[in-house]
């Protein structure tokens, strides 16, 4: 079986900075590969290893994509090679214009059989895309997937919705989206890093692929959220008095 | 704000059918439901605030409720609707993801609050984990939007109100994905977005048992308990119901009580709109104690037991 495991490098959100002016900054932010996404590539490795077969990274994204320790990262987790559509559209690209260039890759890829997707991106987590990937290349899709294994040539998958469990026979080819706690995501020993410095990246630029749809939104503005006022009343101990002090103000809310 | 003519709603759940309405309703001019399910939901969906039902069957054992996104896609070519409002389900979240891809377009995604202007739809969305507020406006002739939960305010339901219904003819998935069987999820189906009163636990709490005390608290003061991801997806000790934050629970109860918790943005967004916020940490610098109204820096296996003795005493 031939997977495609797709990721995003996204700005780490603990750098981010907050202008007087309430606007974000990530000019000082490092870049890194989406939480969900590194537990999409581990849910891809297991299952190829039991079932058989090669696991490929897929991105579309900026120049951040180049970043050498990141292709190592991504690579060192177990994919034999990884596809890059490297354009700086892409990194404000919107979930339809994301899907829609992944979905191009996967065609151009060739052969694959499933797309795993993550539950959903570290920055905007609309958890739209690859609902969509499976809609642009006419494939069944599911999200929520929470167990995933192979039988005579179908996936049976569980999906976790919020107060039931489906099981599920999925046809393939197919797309899926994994929960974030479907496994945790592998640290890779320094072996596996070496070894990714040499396993192959195909770049493509978004003419190989036949361009990209315009953005579907428009971006308005993007600010720190306002913070409620709060006392900050704060009992600095907890003796006696002091617990007595801090339930005196919990008695008046009661 | 101007309003927009036709909006579209569609959820599986049937408490977020009154929600959806109310919203559709303050959008828009006329509010039509897609509903899937059994017929008897029609009239109430109607005393919700829906003007139509577009009734487009049952599911059964051969037929689940993605398998009529065929049938809504040919829905939305023919009658190309403003709006298509979604529940925050991960079913209706999936089925939003498709409908949009077959329209070449995105879904504006957990909308916290909408706009209608000059024409144009907008609506407002946490991301970078709760640290900042995206406003986006849609290009597309259709707006898809995933609403958050409890956005939305039910109207009282009317029973004297009057609608169309239209069956819809059931298209024929291309492709489909079957399911063989479906089982109830361990855990309550508790709705902490109805709770005034919630009492919250993170990684403060050292072990499983400890909740006890916990629940003994929200019981003596009639709170619902949540908490924070790691404690529903590291460790397990509560359901995915229960925890509160940027992927899970926002709501805003009148008291919110943090136990342990750290106060980390992702899971403050989830809370930091309650009416009055309590915290107990060990840590001085813990960043709960900014966004609190008191605080106590103590430990919770102190001060926890010494208020339920008080509490106990009091009554």
């Amino acid at each position: 079986m031939k997977i495609a495991v797709c990721y995003k490098l996204v700005p780490d959100e603990q750098d981010i900075v907050i202008n007087g002016d309430h606007t974000i900054s990530f000019d000082k932010a490092e870049w890194k590969i989406g939480q969900y996404d590194l537990v999409a590539v581990e849910a891809a490795m297991r299952l190829a290893e039991v079932a058989g077969g090669t696991v490929s990274a897929l991105s579309a994204g900026g120049k951040q994509l180049e970043n050498s320790k990141l292709k190592k990262n991504i690579l060192s987790r177990g994919p034999v090679d990884a596809y890059m559509i490297i354009d700086e559209t892409m990194s404000d690209a919107d979930s339809y214009q994301t899907a829609y260039v992944l979905a191009k890759a996967i065609e151009k890829i060739k052969d694959v059989d499933l797309v795993v997707c993550g539950e959903g991106s570290s920055d905007m987590y609309a958890q739209q895309v690859g609902s969509q990937i499976g809609e642009l290349l006419q494939w069944p899709s599911v999200n929520a997937i929470g167990t995933i294994t192979l039988a005579d040539g179908k996936l049976i998958a569980e999906r976790m919705l919020e107060t039931e469990v489906e099981v599920l026979e999925i046809p393939i080819p197919a797309v899926i989206s994994v929960t974030s706690d479907i496994f945790q995501a592998r640290i890779a020993n320094l072996k596996d890093i070496l070894e990714a410095g040499k396993k192959p990246v195909v770049r493509w630029d978004l003419d190989d692929i036949g361009g990209v749809p315009e953005m579907s939104t428009n971006v308005l503005s993007v600010l720190a959220p306002p913070q409620a006022d709060r006392r900050r009343v704060i009992i600095g101990g907890d003796s006696g008095d002091q617990i007595n002090e801090f339930y005196e103000h919990l008695r008046k809310e009661l | 704000m101007s309003r927009v003519k036709d909006v579209w709603v569609f959820t599986e759940k049937q408490e977020s059918i009154a929600e959806l309405c109310a919203g559709a309703r303050q959008l828009g001019e006329r509010v039509t439901v897609l509903a899937v399910g059994s017929r008897d939901r029609i009239e109430r969906i109607i005393a919700f605030g829906a003007d139509r039902v577009f009734y487009l069957g049952d599911t059964g054992a051969d037929r689940t409720v993605e398998d009529y996104a065929f049938t809504l896609s040919k829905l939305i070519e023919e009658e190309a609707p403003d709006l298509f409002l979604f529940g925050a389900t991960k079913r209706c979240r999936h089925m939003a993801g498709r409908l949009a891809a077959r329209q070449r377009t995105s879904v504006l995604s957990d909308i916290m609050e909408f706009l209608t202007d000059k024409d144009e739809i907008q609506g407002t969305q946490m991301v970078y984990g709760g640290a900042a507020v995206r406003t986006l406006a849609s290009k597309s002739a259709t707006v898809f939007s995933v609403v958050g939960s409890g956005v939305f305010t039910s109207l009282p339901e009317d029973a004297d109100r009057e609608g169309d219904v239209r069956a819809v003819d059931f298209v024929e998935p291309a492709y489909r994905v079957r399911c063989m069987e479906k089982r109830e999820r361990g855990g309550t189906s508790v709705d902490l977005t109805a709770a005034k009163r919630v009492i919250a636990v993170g990684r403060g709490i050292a072990k499983e048992e400890d909740l006890k005390m916990i629940e003994e608290l929200a019981r003596l003061i009639g709170a619902e308990i949540g908490c924070t991801r790691p404690i529903s997806e590291g460790v397990n000790w509560m359901g995915r119901e229960r925890y509160i934050g940027v992927s899970g629970v926002m709501f805003k109860p009148e008291l919110y009580i943090a136990i342990g918790i750290s106060g980390q943005i992702q899971h403050m967004v989830g809370c930091n709109q309650s009416g009055v916020i309590f915290a107990i940490n060990t840590d001085t610098a813990a960043k709960i104690f900014s966004q609190s109204d008191y605080g106590i820096v103590g430990d919770l296996y102190t001060v926890v037991p010494v208020l339920l003795e008080k509490i106990r005493a009091a009554r």
